[in-house]
């Protein structure tokens, strides 16, 4: 790598070079029966050099030949690719535990036996259709550029995806268990996902109109996507953001912070700096209802006279191959602060809602207006404050914006789920369509 | 290229094994509103070995030849874990062995045509949305992927094929105050560059589209009958009902399984859906697929009857049913799964103008916003619509999105027009993307939809 910065360097004005090596090995159990293991060993490298206000970009996944990934980059100048902005100079990053050793005993076989186990339980106690899932991730990233900046980390987790599946109807009860260390589901936590399911299987029939609705943190994605649109720098340089005029202003309910933390290292996925060696912080983006910050990369920072908040990362929506993709803003460890009931408090404030567990078509919709419309999978339903079963062929819709201004409560609790750790939320009044 | 996977294959202790290598070509050129934000063109390549032993069958992916001996012997010692935790050894359906070299003909090879011209043309395209004062906001991508692979297997199979994608892509937004819309637009296919030219006609009415739903009328949630054309009734057949054609879905889902047994009535007499990625010209095209067998046409329902599924070699030989050369990677990232390749509803006899008649009251919804199966509920949007009075468009709607049951709406599309189109773009997201996935239908009608309005 130093090479072909020292390289670089004599040809153009600014040059970083990225380096990533992801490997990961899945186990999968289908109907409680082991059905496939798959590994993956890679690793890459990316180019971004700046030359006269221009930038040029190449990657690789095996650097054979230095001159040409080079110059490979040195032709995409010729694109014309607008670049203002200087890489940065850091130094001294905070220590973050991001890997532990102990992750090295975790096997094929290690994860196969905990996967049995889990199966076992599942098969013992329901008529689920199961689907159990581990696996192992580790990999070092590496940012060098021509400012002095060298940073590196090294990060890995473990984890399950677990998911009970109603015979027939393809939806189910999932979960996502992520830890920096080996380690196995609770049979505490098992029992309780029997115990949600079994309360669950019987479909009932609702009629549609205005109800309280539970977004379990499996369907907060649907708000997040929404948020993520209208705080990010992109969607503010482009002007397509409701909240573009909002800083300072109370946009939602006082009852939601919303925040990134990149440095939280008691959980997998930490990061000290950004996919561009921008040091990260924890950034309130909602504090108590009221519009903080936008966040931003380099790029989108310098377009609007701010600073680089340290959220460039090689990320989209859909996940895709990290070095294959230039940075833009993205919040890559979202949370919502935690409330003050359980699980079980915030079902009993309910007299008649939906369970919103996970859900279907949170990417249709018009995400930059905030509107979201999505298929329950699955709605749990809840009358007098308990669960008495499931409702099927619903939507429950609204505005990210409306739906945030009536929080009834939050949960005392983050879980892991698909794109942060959020909470579950009770909401008032939302609307809920059927047959 | 060739003999060198043979020399990494010859080293496996194996059953079965075979070995893909590809090397991946993308030209990307992106342009949020006038701002060029991304060009380019580069190269990666990678490999993936899968191992059939004592029962087991598994894969591994790795980029760097060097760890080829690490990726066999992984893959070796993964099979036996799982040969050993299961009842049911694997077996993979036999194939007839291939040794062919297949690369399509292509008019107007992109691979050809300078990365200043590609860039000029999309901003011609983009250009056009901006000119109007309600348009806020593009963002257009032009792409260009080219899969060179080379497969060899154990058995003796050895072929190269190179699949190159041209295509454009992107959203157009409209504002008014703080209410934005948007529409996409996408265009190109499988055979050349020739897919995307002339699409001026295209983007003005995409453009009409997003500056008049600022004036459309929000969906009020409720039931309705509901025409849907072309585009959108694609994305039912590929969502709702393609994905449970897929072997390896169904087989995770017992109770679906037994439902979705070949011979069994599920629809309605006037539904015929096939999948046939031989058909040369679309976007879906290809000839073997990333185990070597050769794609054929499967008709999957017919008058509302199952009566054929698509495979990979491992679940036809589970199913005991015919291969059909649908198990597909999206790169050199990933093991093959099971894909559909060019899915759509077969035509019948009726005009739009028909089916709009036998509507009478209701919507007609068109065009595909992103769609999502669980089971056998789906869920997907809508870009724009019309509220159908007495057989005739009324006034525009937006925030469409519909919500069904699969089996319930087999049964409820009640009749089927005359005028099928495929898609010209795809990218399904089952785990990998399919940027091949083509689908596609005439107009058809379909009772008692959900919709969610906002």
């Amino acid at each position: 790598m130093e090479k072909l910065l020292d390289m670089a360097r004599k040809v153009c004005d600014q040059a970083e070079i990225y380096y990533c090596d992801p490997t990961s090995s899945e186990v999968m159990f289908q109907k409680g029966e082991l059905h496939d293991i798959e590994s993956q060993f890679h690793s890459g490298m990316a180019l971004r050099i700046i030359k006269n206000g221009k930038l040029g970009f190449s990657y690789t996944k095996n650097l054979i030949n230095r001159e040409e990934f080079l110059q490979n980059a040195l032709d995409s100048l010729k694109g014309g690719v607008q670049a203002l902005y200087d890489f940065p100079h850091t130094s001294d990053l905070p220590f973050l535990k991001t890997y532990n050793e102990h992750l090295e005993e975790v096997t094929s076989s290690s994860m196969v036996e905990n996967c049995q186990r889990i199966a076992d339980v599942f098969l013992k106690n329901t008529d689920a259709e199961i689907e159990v899932v581990a696996y192992k991730e580790i990999q070092n990233v590496r940012i060098m550029n021509d400012h002095g900046t060298d940073v590196q980390s090294k990060i890995g987790s473990s984890g399950y995806w677990l998911s009970l599946v109603y015979p027939g109807g393809g939806a189910g009860i999932s979960r996502v268990y992520e830890e920096k260390i080996p380690f196995s589901v609770s049979r505490n936590t098992l029992d309780n996902l029997v115990k949600l399911y079994n309360d669950s299987s019987k479909v009932c029939e609702v009629s549609g109109g205005k109800m309280k609705v539970l977004f379990m943190p499996g369907s907060m994605y649907t708000l997040l996507w929404r948020l993520h649109s209208g705080t990010s720098a992109k969607s503010i340089y482009e002007d397509i953001s409701p909240i573009k005029n909002d800083i300072g202003k109370q946009i939602i309910s006082e009852a939601i912070t919303f925040y990134d933390n990149a440095l939280d290292d008691e959980v997998p996925g930490a990061r000290s700096f950004d996919d561009e060696g921008v040091p990260t912080k924890r950034m309130n983006i909602i504090e108590k209802g009221i519009l903080k910050n936008f966040f931003y990369d380099l790029n989108y920072a310098q377009k609007l006279g701010a600073k680089s908040t340290g959220h460039g990362y090689r990320a989209s929506m859909w996940g895709g191959d990290t070095i294959t993709m230039k940075p833009t803003p993205r919040l890559l460890h979202p949370r919502i602060e935690p409330g003050e009931k359980s699980f079980e408090e915030l079902v009993a404030m309910m007299d008649k809602g939906i369970i919103l567990d996970g859900v279907m078509g949170a990417h249709s919709g018009n995400i930059p207006n905030g509107d979201y419309s999505v298929g329950v999978s699955p709605g749990l339903y809840v009358e007098k404050g308990e669960i008495v079963g499931r409702v099927k062929d619903i939507m429950i819709a609204g505005n990210v914006y409306d739906t945030l201004k009536k929080v009834i409560a939050i949960e005392n609790k983050l879980h892991p789920c698909w794109g942060g750790r959020m909470p579950a939320i009770l909401f008032d009044s939302i609307s809920v369509s059927s047959k | 290229m060739l003999l060198k996977l043979k020399q990494i294959l010859n080293k496996a202790d194996a059953d079965y094994a075979d070995i893909r290598y590809e090397i991946k070509k993308d030209t990307f050129i992106t342009l949020d509103g006038k701002e060029l934000s991304n060009i380019g063109s580069t190269s990666t390549d990678g490999y993936v070995i899968r191992v059939l032993k004592n029962g087991g069958f598994t894969s591994v992916s790795f980029t760097k030849e060097e760890d080829a001996e690490k990726a066999l012997k992984t893959a070796q010692e993964n099979a036996i874990l799982l040969g050993s935790n299961i009842e049911k050894p694997i077996t993979l359906a036999k194939v007839p062995i291939i040794k062919d070299t297949f690369i399509p003909t292509l008019k107007e090879d992109p691979r050809g045509i300078s990365i200043e011209e590609k860039l000029q043309l999309l901003r011609h395209y983009n250009d056009i949305p901006l000119a109007h004062d309600k348009i806020a906001m593009t963002n257009t991508r032009y792409f260009e992927v080219t899969r060179e692979k080379y497969f060899i297997s154990s058995e003796g199979a050895e072929i190269h094929e190179d699949l190159i994608t041209t295509g454009i892509g992107g959203s157009i937004i409209s504002k008014d105050g703080n209410l934005t819309q948007n529409v996409r637009i996408g265009a190109g296919g499988s055979d050349g560059f020739y897919t995307i030219r002339e699409l001026d006609d295209k983007f003005e009415q995409r453009t009409q589209i997003a500056i008049d739903l600022l004036k459309a009328e929000p969906v009020k949630a409720g039931a309705y009958n509901c025409i849907l054309n072309q585009g959108l009734a694609g994305v039912f057949a590929h969502e709702a009902f393609g994905h449970f054609s897929e072997a390896d879905i169904v087989e995770s889902l017992p109770a679906m399984r037994k439902k979705m047994q070949i011979g069994n009535k599920l629809g309605n007499d006037v539904l015929s859906i096939i999948d046939n990625a031989t058909m040369p010209n679309q976007l879906g095209f290809y000839r073997y697929d990333d185990e070597g067998v050769a794609v054929r046409e499967v008709k999957l329902l017919t008058n509302g009857v199952l009566t054929g599924r698509l495979h990979s070699r491992r679940t036809a030989h589970e199913f005991g049913e015919p291969i059909s050369g649908h198990c597909v990677a999206e790169d050199y990232r990933y093991a093959p799964i099971i894909r559909m390749g060019t899915i759509y509803i077969e035509p019948r006899e009726k005009t739009l103008e028909q089916l709009l008649a036998e509507l009478g009251d209701g919507l007609y919804i068109l065009d595909p916003k992103g769609g999502q199966t669980s089971g056998e509920n789906f869920t997907f949007g809508a870009q724009y619509g019309y509220v159908v009075k007495n057989g005739k468009k009324d006034r525009m709607i937006r925030d469409i999105n519909i919500s069904g049951n699969l089996y319930q709406t087999l049964q409820d599309i009640t009749a089927v027009g005359n005028d099928l189109k495929l898609s010209k773009t795809g990218g399904c997201g089952k785990g990998q993307t399919n940027i091949r996935s083509c689908h596609g239908a005439p107009h058809i009608l379909m009772k008692n939809v959900v919709l969610g309005g906002i």
